[in-house]
């Protein structure tokens, strides 16, 4: 097991936390509660006071933005004449033309969940922080909302390409690890499948914008349920998962997991340090190589060129001369290049 | 380069010390380190005092990531070969003692969100202006957007911003919308505390402000004042000063884009020149221009840089159209993405490098169509400097001369200059008066000149648009050459060389002067690419054809490499990576 990791929640303007510092909270605990407003009314002010409309400003009690319980006075005239509000709601804004003003309604509470596991470090204006048991990866792009579920591994090695036949309805509720890539049917199928996330070590930025394009289309017309996120590890294109760290998701298949697509991190609870990555490797060190032509391709730093040597694309580099994991020996830009660093046991 | 503390001989060779002799005081340099730190990439440059000039002796470039250590080391090993041998084992500390002028890329970008009547009318003009001065906007809400109140309301309410920005109205009349518009962002806002600016009607300037908290709210000039009308100065200048006083209240001289900008101004004051800087970087685009008195304005991309190349305006498509090479528009999207997910990277084919060159060449020009500028309408410039690595780090200096010309399309006889070793955006942190004592002092190395360019517009395609003759003392004249519309060519002219130019503009042509002359008169300075004479039209036009497209795109592309008989810039000008 590792320490704990630090993981922000930010609140929209206008939720309410309902935990407190120092609270044990679980992932599928309600952090925060939030009432949006609904279809505002409008409520004639400077008719019923017999002002003319251009005065409403002068008469309101409230300022827009401001919340107004049901009954309570919103205008008032200099004789006292009151105008109450009709409901629980947020002044939106008057009108100087009509003499009216527009209060949103609160719609029904909403809950901010939190989606880990962990203790509350502190509650913000603007969010809450969180210690989360366990240890977070860090991906190149994402999409989706947070979720969690179980880790599970649906593909055999990490250059496979995730199917839309590997996923079932044991798939329900999980976070899938895919391969090097998944179509935009994929994604779709596994979110009406009910998988909470999956994480892949790439896609294509036209498969991913597709899936996006369903997604809001499928909002607009209505019936979308449940949250669902997408993490990419390596970058775009078809790009496998470094095997070391496939295979350290492999070992911790069962665990709790909670993928924040948008933000690009996928938590693991409970979990033994994940392969470390660092810029600039030794020579002797396994890497994992980021542009093409050897994109998400691993292998050792055999040696480091002396002085600068010209890419394939002209541009004077210092290069490393790398041992691909097929056996093929290649010079690659030290830029393109991260060590992948075995996790300390124990 | 290194100076002892003791007498140097004229040659600055160091007598032979025998051995046995006493111990000498330790020598020491004197050198100044020169460092400009960006979100992906770090430049930094050693300028030394050698046989009494100071001189710039190394530069180079690697990702921010590496560290500073590594940074010393490079330059270390750069200098020691032709250092004084006393010292050359010690350059590395010496380069850590050394003195350092720095800059760096903002920590972050300002947050906005705008809220405005109309999309294509206030909100069009506030969004320029917010993007051009180092702002991003994070969500904008409009009346016309086609979404319901609460719609609007619940999504101005997501975001965590520093800023609210709010224009609508003109002010010739009243707009209830206007107001509906503060009202929602007043609601929106709640009792976050963040300023609020007012960029609408001024007529409606004391109403918005009652739905504030007093001070909240600044009042400034009105960005769209009517329908065809349009004032975003002042309410850039308000967003830049907010900038400064709500995320960097330590002070922005030490920010790249104003350091940038404040080198680019003082080079145009001590050359009486007016100058238009570049600088595309990562994360950040800025262009300067700077009048001959030294007058700048800049203009401020936070997502103007390479790594928003794939959400800028027509996508993969539009930078797709822009490339010799048939390339996948799939694979392009995915490279600028990549791009985007790890910018300290490099392109290793010959595919993804010009899959970056199309990017910066489109971020240029977006830059320019953001500022309300149609491509070509950036005439009557001197020079015309490139900075930034994507383009000092081009394997051919041609390579980023046309970048630079398809980029920014400057119309008429500009001289092309390139910032290949980073100097100036550190040289722009300095103290006014110091800013111009070190480009004076390294007046030699500030900038690699690429050449001059001659870009002309009009004509029909085939259609004879300019004929030019080159004139250089003690050398037999060169033409006259015929130009076409669509063609381009380029004449070796020396680095050091200059020229007059002879150019007779037929079937309309023009370089874009205030008056329709005929004939034309104008001196060129050479460079390492040479003189390119541009006949393509403001803006170009591309033939439909994929196929015709692509063949003319490499011509062009040929036409540039070809005749750059200079060899790549060498390995010093070119960084390390």
């Amino acid at each position: 097991m590792n320490g704990a990791t630090l993981h922000r929640i930010h609140l929209p303007r206008g939720a309410e936390p309902v935990v407190s510092a120092g609270a044990e909270v679980h992932p599928e605990q309600v952090l925060a509660v939030r009432r949006r407003p609904a279809r505002p009314v409008r409520v004639r002010v400077t008719e019923p006071l017999h002002r003319p409309p251009g005065q409403i400003a002068a008469l309101l009690l409230v300022r827009p933005g401001q919340s107004v319980a049901e009954g309570e006075p919103l205008a008032r005239d200099p004789q006292g004449r009151e105008i109450p509000a009709p409901v629980d709601g947020l002044l939106l804004g008057t009108s100087a033309s009509d003499g009216s003003a527009l209060v949103a309604p609160y719609g029904v509470e909403e809950p901010v969940i939190g989606h880990v596991h962990g203790r509350v470090r502190a509650v913000e204006p603007d969010a809450i922080v969180l210690e989360v048991p366990g240890v977070v990866l860090h991906g190149v792009g994402g999409t989706g909302e947070a979720v969690h579920g179980e880790l599970v591994v649906a593909v055999h090695t990490p250059e496979e390409e995730l199917r839309a036949g590997s996923i079932d309805v044991s798939a329900t509720g999980k976070i899938v690890v895919g391969g090097s890539r998944a179509s935009a049917e994929t994604l779709t199928r596994a979110r009406a499948m009910g998988v909470s996330g999956i994480v892949l070590g790439g896609v294509l930025d036209k498969e991913l914008r597709d899936f996006e394009a369903i997604q809001r289309r499928r909002r607009e017309v209505g019936g979308m349920t449940g949250a669902f996120g997408v993490l990419l590890l390596e970058g775009f294109g078809k790009v496998g998962i470094d095997p070391q760290r496939f295979a350290w998701l492999r070992t911790h298949a069962g665990h709790t997991a909670s993928l924040f697509g948008a933000e690009g991190l996928l938590f693991v609870h409970e979990a033994s340090p994940p392969p470390g990555r660092r810029a600039l490797p030794r020579i002797g060190e396994r890497v994992v190589a980021h542009r093409r032509p050897f994109q998400g391709r691993a292998g050792v730093l055999v040696a480091e060129l002396e002085d600068l040597h010209a890419a394939p694309s002209g541009i004077p580099a210092r290069m490393g001369l790398v041992r691909f994991e097929d056996g093929r020996l290649a010079p690659v830009p030290m830029a393109n290049l991260e060590a992948t660093l075995v996790a300390p046991r124990g | 380069m290194i100076e002892e503390d003791g007498p140097v001989s004229e040659e600055g060779m160091q007598p032979e010390v025998a051995d046995g002799a006493p111990e000498r005081p330790p020598t020491s340099a004197e050198m100044t380190l020169l460092v400009d730190a960006g979100s992906a990439w770090t430049k930094a440059a050693v300028v030394a005092r050698t046989r009494g000039r100071w001189r710039l002796v190394a530069h180079g470039a690697q990702p921010t990531a590496w560290g500073e250590e590594m940074l010393r080391d490079t330059l270390a090993a750069r200098i020691a070969p032709s250092a004084d041998r006393r010292v050359a084992e010690r350059v590395r500390d010496l380069l850590a003692a050394a003195p350092r002028i720095s800059c760096h890329t903002p920590r972050r970008a300002g947050r906005l969100a705008l809220a405005a009547v109309s999309d294509e009318l206030s909100g069009a003009s506030a969004r320029r202006a917010v993007e051009s001065a180092g702002w991003t906007i994070e969500v904008m809400a409009t009346a016309d957007d086609g979404r319901s109140l609460t719609e609007r309301l619940a999504a101005l309410q997501e975001v965590d911003v520093d800023a609210w920005l709010l224009a609508g109205g003109f002010e010739t009349g009243r707009a209830d919308q206007a107001l509906e518009m503060a009202g929602l962002v007043a609601a929106a806002r709640g009792g976050s505390g963040a300023p609020v600016l007012w960029a609408g009607a001024s007529t409606l300037a004391d109403e918005v402000a009652l739905l504030f908290e007093p001070e909240a709210l600044t009042v400034v000039a009105n960005a769209r004042p009517g329908p065809s009308e349009e004032d975003p100065l002042p309410l850039r200048h308000a967003l830049e000063d907010l900038l400064q006083r709500a995320i960097e209240p330590a002070g922005t001289r030490q920010h790249t884009p104003v350091a940038f900008r404040r080198s680019v101004a003082q080079l145009a004051r001590a050359t009486g020149r007016r100058i238009v800087g570049v600088d595309v970087g990562s994360h950040y685009l800025t262009w300067v221009r700077s009048d001959e008195e030294g007058a700048a304005e800049s203009r401020v991309f936070a997502a103007g840089g390479l790594a928003s190349a794939r959400q800028a305006a027509g996508g993969p498509g539009r930078l797709t159209r822009w490339m010799p090479l048939a390339i996948d528009e799939l694979a392009v999207a995915d490279a600028l993405q990549n791009l985007n997910a790890r910018p300290a990277t490099l392109p290793q084919t010959e595919d993804e490098l010009a899959i970056v060159h199309a990017a910066v060449r489109q971020q240029l020009a977006l830059a320019l169509e953001a500022d309300g500028m149609a491509s070509g309408e950036l005439g009557g410039i001197d020079l015309l400097i490139g900075a930034g690595r994507s383009l000092a780090g081009a394997p051919r200096p041609a390579q980023a001369a046309q970048m630079l010309i398809d980029g920014v399309r400057p119309l008429g006889v500009t001289q092309l200059a390139l910032d290949a070793a980073g100097i100036l955006p550190p040289l722009g942190a300095l103290d006014d008066a110091e800013i111009g004592e070190g480009m004076a002092v390294l007046r030699d190395d500030l900038l690699v000149p690429l050449g001059t360019s001659v870009v002309c517009r009009g004509g029909r395609a085939g259609q004879l648009v300019m004929r030019v003759s080159i004139h250089r003392t003690g050398w037999p004249a060169i033409g006259p050459l015929d130009l076409r519309a669509g063609q381009l060519q380029v004449v070796p002219l020396a680095r050091g060389h200059d020229a007059e130019l002879e150019i007779e503009l037929h079937n309309g042509a023009s370089l874009g002067g205030p008056r329709r002359a005929r004939h034309v008169t104008a001196n060129a300075m050479g460079g390492v690419v040479g003189l390119v004479l541009d006949a393509r039209g403001v803006p170009v036009g591309l033939p439909r054809r994929s196929d015709d497209r692509r063949a003319v795109l490499a011509s062009w592309r040929d036409s540039f490499g070809r005749e750059a008989s200079l060899p790549a810039f060498e390995p010093a000008l070119a960084g390390v990576s």
